[in-house]
């Protein structure tokens, strides 16, 4: 009788394991997309031996900053990992100066790595991982979370100041026949221009000549009892801390010989007389960007140098017109001028395409401005600032009495009460903003611009179409088959320039009219 | 069972398997939707969360007024879905791109083309219309929910606090407005237009326009064109759908394609399994008589090789005897012969 | 057997009568709650998780447990293993029971129980896999109390009707084999439709066939589990043959099923390669299927083997038990643990106990039922009236 027991015993037991199992499953252990991992400025993942060919094992993630803040503690310093190369300068690969055979660099990391770890641990002090698993895991790369730096005119401006103008403290040119790195005046450029992604024979990938260059520099200034720039990832590489990097006042501008006024032609002698030249602010350019790459991507060339008129190998095919013209490409003026109508003051207007229209003649002479008769300028720099000077960089605008100052909104008073405009402060607001800006300015002359923002497709005047005019009721045919009615188009204009601009006001419905009580309660089906 | 008898089963099992997954995959059925069907276009990047579709939906179909106010819009702080009560929800996300302006969403019925409720329903209960609506039927419905368990966007509810008159609840696109000519409850209330009533050829139209005049505005993918074999319901959006909590990973085949190799298989079994069953019965019988002939004639054979031993035993027995019958009469003539010559002598 | 053990059982104040007593007033209580105050009231069923235990338990391993009954008939009549002729009366009775559960616990989780003929008379819904589960689980439990009537027939007197019912045998077997062919895998297919809710290591195309291959592993298990029981429970009610006959069963049935687990092994081994699956191994559900896999398919496959070489009929008992609580585990996967589980746990779904009560319910009434009519009808037994007619 008692075995009978232990056996009913053990199957109705089993049951209710297997409903644990059920709950264990089911409401444990759930892992969610979008869960925020911890995540390190101060990666680096361990690659080297895929010089030598396919990795067997992940890469290892490394946290430099943790490594060199524990061995701050034991009063070690780069050394311990680092060793220097002829010049003096310590080497940024771990204890190496150069990749010589695989089991070399294999064995440089294991060795030196486990046995630190060992006698840090055995030492009692906290310590890292010893197992083949800890290191090498999979994914790690998704825990990295560097911002990559830039060298801007600010901070060129207060690296130069420092180095009293010895550009040769950076800046090299390379003679392939001896091998050798030399200065050259006048030739300076982005570092980029040469130094690429990737090691390539002698050529240091931009990372590897970065950190050489920089934390040598910085260190030896460190040692010299100087003001030094950082030595730790964090320093650089903390989206927090590039905050807190000091910025001058006045950037001095960058010289290597540029014009401040430049003519765009093109280079074919014979089409030179069919299109007229747009005359370029070079100098009031330099001041809207952080670096020259912005605009010269490759080289610090004449643009037509290599976007010849039907585009030459040198310039990836690119034509001298589309260089100038694409609309996705942020390096061409009407990509740039473009990707300024995302700026939240001009949004607003800009985020209906119907308010633009540009296909006219106009449009294009804004920029290929009619030259005066020719022989009139002898330097081309002068022709170009003469039609520099020549703009109007301001809008036109109707007098304030003429821009009716409240537009109440009643034709679909039903399940609210009718909507009131401040039009004229709105008005008012965008001239501003409009003036506050050379290429605002500039393109929008026209006293109608403004309100065509609004009053699309309308008639310029005093007294422009009512939006009800085009815009009917719901279910009614129309050729165009996106045209929105009119509940639609007021509420998509004022809620879309809103939430565009970000202003905040006027996204819930009782921000801009009130709701009639009267008739949500006697509603029929209330 | 025997490993041969295990091994035929086994074997007929997987034949069917074959067949059945083969017969599905050459299924070149594709339906593309009855034409001039309506449908909505949602366009997600418009919506501002003011909840007047949900309030018009709650009006047009008589729900239960619910215990917040439409017009609150604090309800949308957290996650909602469908009930019996709200055929529709506007949920808020949180925009990657940008925190300031968040993004909101209404979900419904999304209308399949080919829907997967109206697929799995064993008393057709659910018909997809040719203006485009998928309804339900309430009195036919037994309850048995495996439409709320096919439904690849989790949208049929149930009432499931009624004990009598229980009835699965969803959106019907406003059927009866729409064939009165009438604009979807949720439509018509909507301020901005983020939702739009029309054929559903020309609301992808519509969204391929509004795709290529501001690329950088939406995503290239218009949710629903072929999501499980396409929907009514069509939505345009700035971010992955998949932030949006939309299932991307569905596919574009059309529900009624997963079990169509299954139901395939159905007149393959029941042709094939009375056959091979009574095969192998008549096999059986077969065998057990062939065994039972076999055993007969084993003992036929032994009876007679019984009796042809006691045969020739007896020839032997009766040979000897024969012998030594003869023996015995040599023996008594010499004997005799001698006992003669005897007396001859003697006498 | 001596009449002393027939007299100890009369009393009816025992511990079985008293806890089945209990369960059965608890059951009509939640019964009377669930049919007056709607789903709501005894069930944790959502709109996310339409479907619970009710389903997952009572219908899926229910139908699956029950499915003793074709795999013993068609072994003994289509098969011809004659040896095995004592388990066909046991296991059809098992089936039947199963069967008519399944149907009263579907009556529990339908919204409209009283429309459940709606599909056969109303409108046929002939594109639902659900459609051809139903028809086929009401032909077949027609067809299992066709082959059980015999034996009530017997019990009853009635000869002409009882010779009547058994000259049917032979067309209601392999009428038997297809319906439950039919409907085990469909039940499978039931979640063809839902590639996007179900887990992808236990979502594959193949489903039907492991649902059929599975079932015929839970019928040979429940049939080896459920002649132990009766063995302990009941040996006085068995005749000389039974007796004799019942080690062979263990070790013929625990020999088919050990090919069978092992064969359905390879399957889902390969539905997992064929669908590329494995990297999903490395998961908190990884995990959870190699605990069915190992634990559930592999294993019980290899204790069988051992039990039968090694005729140890025990270890065959208790794989059986353990192999019956690993179909229960493989349905309530499929059916619960797998199924939604891309959703957030708050939405996940958790039986209300009223529901374990109403499943616990139905087994013991299904128990009662079995105990009754092994007692009262030659189950167990042939009827000496009907001796030698095979």
């Amino acid at each position: 009788m008692k075995a009978k027991h232990i056996k009913w015993g053990a199957i109705f037991a089993l049951l209710p394991i297997a409903f644990l199992f059920y709950g264990m499953i089911v409401f444990g252990g759930q892992k969610y997309e979008g869960s925020t991992q911890n995540c390190f400025t101060d990666g680096i993942l361990i690659n080297g031996l895929a010089a030598f060919g396919k990795l067997e094992r992940p890469e290892v993630l490394f946290l430099h900053d943790k490594h060199t803040d524990a061995l701050e503690k034991k009063n070690k310093d780069c050394l311990t990992c680092h060793v220097k190369d002829k010049n003096n300068n310590l080497s940024i690969k771990f204890k190496r100066i150069e990749n010589v055979s695989k089991d070399e660099v294999m064995d440089i990391y294991h060795l030196n790595c486990i046995n630190c770890h060992n006698e840090m641990s055995a030492s009692g002090d906290k310590s890292g991982p010893v197992t083949c698993g800890e290191c090498h895991r999979d994914k790690v790369e998704e825990s990295l979370c560097r911002a990559p730096i830039e060298i801007d005119k600010s901070l060129h401006g207060r690296h130069s100041k420092a180095y009293e103008n010895k550009c040769e403290t950076c800046h090299h040119e390379y003679n392939p026949e001896t091998k050798k790195l030399f200065y050259e005046k006048g030739k300076e450029s982005s570092c980029r221009y040469c130094h690429k992604d990737k090691t390539e024979e002698n050529r240091m990938s931009m990372s590897m000549a970065a950190h050489t260059q920089c934390v040598n520099c910085h260190k030896k200034n460190i040692e010299e009892q100087k003001t030094a720039g950082p030595i730790k990832c964090s320093g650089c590489h903390d989206a927090k801390k590039q905050q807190l990097i000091s910025k001058l006042d006045t950037i001095p501008r960058l010289e290597r010989k540029q014009p401040d006024a430049a003519l765009i032609k093109n280079n074919s002698p014979e089409l030179a007389t069919r299109m007229n030249f747009v005359p370029f602010d070079h100098k009031a350019h330099e001041e809207y960007n952080d670096t020259c790459r912005v605009c010269h991507h490759e080289s610090l060339n004449e643009c037509t140098k290599c976007h010849t008129l039907l585009g030459i190998k040198e310039g990836s095919n690119v034509s001298l017109e589309s260089s100038m013209h694409t609309k996705k490409e942020k390096s061409s003026c009407i990509g740039c001028h473009e990707a300024k109508q995302k700026d939240k003051q001009c949004i607003g207007c800009h985020t209906f395409d119907s308010s633009r229209k540009k296909s006219s003649e106009d449009y294009c002479a804004k920029c290929h401005m009619s030259v005066p008769a020719q022989g009139t300028f002898t330097e081309e720099k002068d022709m170009s600032n003469f039609l520099l000077i020549s703009r109007k960089l301001t809008t036109d605008s109707y007098n304030a009495e003429e821009i009716p100052e409240k537009v109440v909104m009643k034709d679909l008073v039903d399940k609210y009460e009718q909507a009131e405009m401040p039009h004229r402060k709105i008005v008012e607001y965008f001239e501003k903003s409009i003036n506050s800006n050379k290429l605002s300015g500039y393109f929008h002359k026209d006293k109608n611009t403004v309100c065509n923002g609004c009053h699309h497709n309308s008639t310029s005047s005093v007294k422009p179409t009512r939006c009800g005019n085009c815009h009917g009721k719901p279910l009614a045919e129309s050729e165009n088959l996106d045209k929105p009615v009119l509940m639609t188009a007021y509420h998509g204009l004022c809620i879309g320039c809103h939430k565009e601009m970000e202003l905040g006001k006027a996204t819930g419905c009782a921000d801009c009219h009130k709701e009639r009580k009267k008739w949500w309660n006697n509603s029929v089906n209330r | 069972m025997s490993r041969r008898k295990f091994l035929g089963l086994a074997g007929a099992a997987g034949a069917s398997a074959l067949i059945g997954s083969s017969a599905h995959s050459a299924s070149n059925k594709h339906f593309e939707g009855y034409p001039n069907s309506f449908g909505v276009l949602h366009d997600i990047t418009l919506c501002v969360g003011c909840r007047s579709c949900e309030a018009a939906c709650n009006r047009v179909n008589e729900l239960p007024q619910p215990d917040v106010s439409f017009s609150d819009v604090s309800v949308l702080e957290q996650k909602r879905r469908t009930s019996s009560d709200a055929f529709t929800v506007v949920n808020k996300h949180a925009n990657l791109k940008n925190s300031k302006v968040p993004i909101f969403n209404k979900i419904q019925c999304n209308h399949c083309l080919e829907p997967a409720c109206a697929s799995v329903c064993f008393v057709k209960a659910f018909k997809k219309t040719e203006q485009g609506p998928v309804l339900y039927d309430p009195s036919v419905c037994v309850g048995c929910r495996y439409c709320m368990v096919a439904c690849p966007f989790d949208i049929p509810t149930y009432e499931y606090d009624k004990a009598f008159t229980p009835r699965v609840r969803k959106c019907t696109l406003c059927y009866p407005r729409i064939i009165e000519g009438l604009l979807p409850g949720c439509v018509e209330s909507c301020p901005t237009g983020a939702l739009k009533f029309g054929k559903r050829d020309d609301l992808i139209k519509i969204a391929r326009d509004r795709i290529s005049k501001k690329p950088e505005k939406y995503i290239e993918h218009i949710y629903g064109e072929h999501e499980m074999g396409g929907t009514s319901w069509l939505y345009l959006s700035g971010v992955p759908f998949k932030q949006l909590g939309m299932r991307e990973d569905l596919g574009i085949k059309p529900a009624p394609e997963y079990t169509a190799g299954a139901l395939s298989g159905v007149p393959i079994v029941v042709g094939l399994w009375p056959v091979l069953l009574t095969g192998i019965y008549a096999m059986t019988k077969r065998k057990e008589k062939v065994a039972d002939l076999e055993k007969k004639e084993c003992v036929k054979e032994a009876i007679e090789k019984e009796k042809a031993d006691a045969n020739a035993k007896l020839a032997k027995a009766m040979e000897k005897a024969e012998t030594d019958k003869k023996t015995a009469i040599d023996k008594a003539v010499k004997k005799a012969l001698e006992e003669a010559s005897k007396a001859k002598v003697e006498g | 057997m001596s009449s002393e053990t027939i007299e100890s059982r009369k009393t009816y104040l025992n511990a079985f009568n008293i806890c089945a007593g209990m369960i059965v007033l608890i059951g009509l209580f939640v019964t009377f709650l669930r049919f007056t105050g709607g789903l709501a009231k005894v069930t944790n069923l959502s709109n996310y998780n339409p479907w619970g235990i009710w389903i997952g338990f009572d219908l899926l391993a229910g139908v699956a447990l029950a499915a003793g009954g074709y795999v013993t008939s068609a072994a003994v009549y289509i098969f011809g293993m004659k040896k095995y002729h004592s388990a066909v009366r046991p296991a059809v009775l098992t089936g039947f029971l199963g069967y008519s559960l399944v149907v009263i616990a579907l009556s529990y989780d339908v919204g409209r129980p009283w429309r459940l003929p709606y599909p056969f008379i109303i409108q046929q819904g002939t594109t639902s896999l659900l459609f051809e589960v139903a028809a086929c689980v009401a032909l077949y439990l027609t067809v299992l109390f066709l082959e059980f009537s015999p034996a009530a027939l017997e019990w009853l007197g009635l000869k002409k009707a009882r010779s009547l019912a058994v000259k049917l045998t032979m067309v209601l077997t392999i009428f038997g084999v297809i319906l439950s062919t039919l409907h085990q895998s469909s039940l499978g297919a039931l979640f063809l439709i839902v590639p996007s809710k179900l887990h992808p290591l236990w979502y594959s195309p193949y489903l039907p066939i492991f649902f059929f291959v599975s079932s015929i592993i839970a019928g040979l298990s429940m049939v080896i589990f459920e002649s132990s029981l009766s063995h302990k429970h009941f040996a006085y009610k068995m005749d000389e043959t039974h007796l004799k006959e019942k080690d062979d069963i263990t070790l013929g049935f625990g020999k088919a099923a050990s090919l069978v687990l092992a064969g359905y092994f390879t399957i889902k081994v390969i539905g997992v390669s064929v669908a590329n699956n494995w990297s999903l191994i490395a998961t908190p559900y990884g995990l959870w299927f190699l605990v069915e896999m190992l634990g559930f398919v592999a294993l019980p496959c290899f204790l069988y083997a051992i039990g039968v070489r090694e005729k140890k009929v025990t270890l065959i008992r208790w794989t059986a038990l353990w192999t019956v609580i690993g179909i229960v585990v493989n349905r309530l996967n499929i059916s619960l643990v797998a199924f939604n589980w891309h959703l957030p746990s708050s939405e996940r779904y958790f039986p209300h106990w009223m529901e374990i009560v109403i499943s616990v319910f139905l087994l013991t009434v299904g128990i009662i039922a079995f105990r009754f009519i092994v007692t009262k009808m030659p189950i167990l037994y042939e009827h000496p009236e009907y001796k030698d007619e095979h």
